[in-house]
């Protein structure tokens, strides 16, 4: 996943004004590098709508709905961390909001491995305290593709 | 130990609403249950992060496991659920 995540597309100290706020930054970020055209952050916000990507654990992954597929250009992840939290549905609080895009049916794979990085809870820790921009790139790479040391 | 094997019905695979609904149907049985795809670790079936890193797609099969009082009731109930396209009620989702 690390060519997926783009330095360019990590933001580690931002504030949101609300939970449609969040998701438009995470949406932004994947338009500063070029892996979607800006119609998809709206479809981003519809998919919210109609049904919450909170995940649990602090974390939701906001994704564009089907017709938002069009303004995909590459798959690609975006990782905006808001340390003072952010209101979503039922109150819940999320400290990390990942943005994934994807074309064709490349979101149920790029999920899953996201789902199993966060479930590890050494990465998930790191996710949430590291300062290194580097660190989160190399953290949100799939299991068994770590770069040597 | 009781079981059901279904296919996932879910045009877009089990994500999003699909994974929502059927995260909420589990967490509202009587019974933990799980849910695992081949051969991996069972998971827990209402938890989200759990669910979607089975990465389910359409026409995946996947096994539910429960025991104890009530275990079958919850595992027709929620094989009944992956059996349905849980899309189909919006055709706009993915």
């Amino acid at each position: 996943m690390s060519e997926l995540l783009h330095r360019g597309a990590v933001r580690l100290d931002a504030t949101a004004t609300g939970r449609d706020d969040a998701i438009r930054q995470c949406g932004e970020a994947l338009v500063r590098t070029g892996a979607v055209d800006p119609a998809y952050v709206d479809t981003m916000l519809e998919r919210e709508r109609s049904v919450s990507t909170y995940v649990g654990e602090g974390v939701a992954i906001p994704h564009g709905t089907l017709n938002g597929k069009d303004s995909v250009r590459h798959d690609a992840v975006s990782f905006v961390r808001f340390p003072d939290g952010v209101t979503w549905e039922d109150d819940q609080q999320v400290i990390l909001c990942i943005g994934i895009a994807a074309t064709g049916d490349g979101h149920v794979r790029l999920l899953s491995e996201l789902a199993q990085i966060l479930l590890d809870p050494d990465r998930a820790r790191a996710l949430r305290e590291t300062t290194d921009i580097d660190e989160v790139v190399r953290l949100l790479q799939p299991a068994g593709e770590e770069e040597p040391a | 130990m009781s079981e059901r094997t279904v296919i996932i019905a879910s045009r877009t695979g089990l994500h999003a609403r699909p994974a929502a609904l059927f995260v909420k149907a589990a967490a509202d049985q009587g019974v933990p249950v799980k849910i695992s795809v081949g051969d991996k670790k069972p998971v827990p079936a209402a938890s989200m992060l759990a669910v979607l890193s089975l990465g389910a797609e359409h026409g995946t099969e996947v096994t539910l496991q429960a025991e104890g009082p009530g275990a079958d009731e919850a595992l027709d109930s929620l094989a009944a659920l992956l059996a349905r396209d849980l899309d189909a009620e919006e055709s706009t989702d993915a």
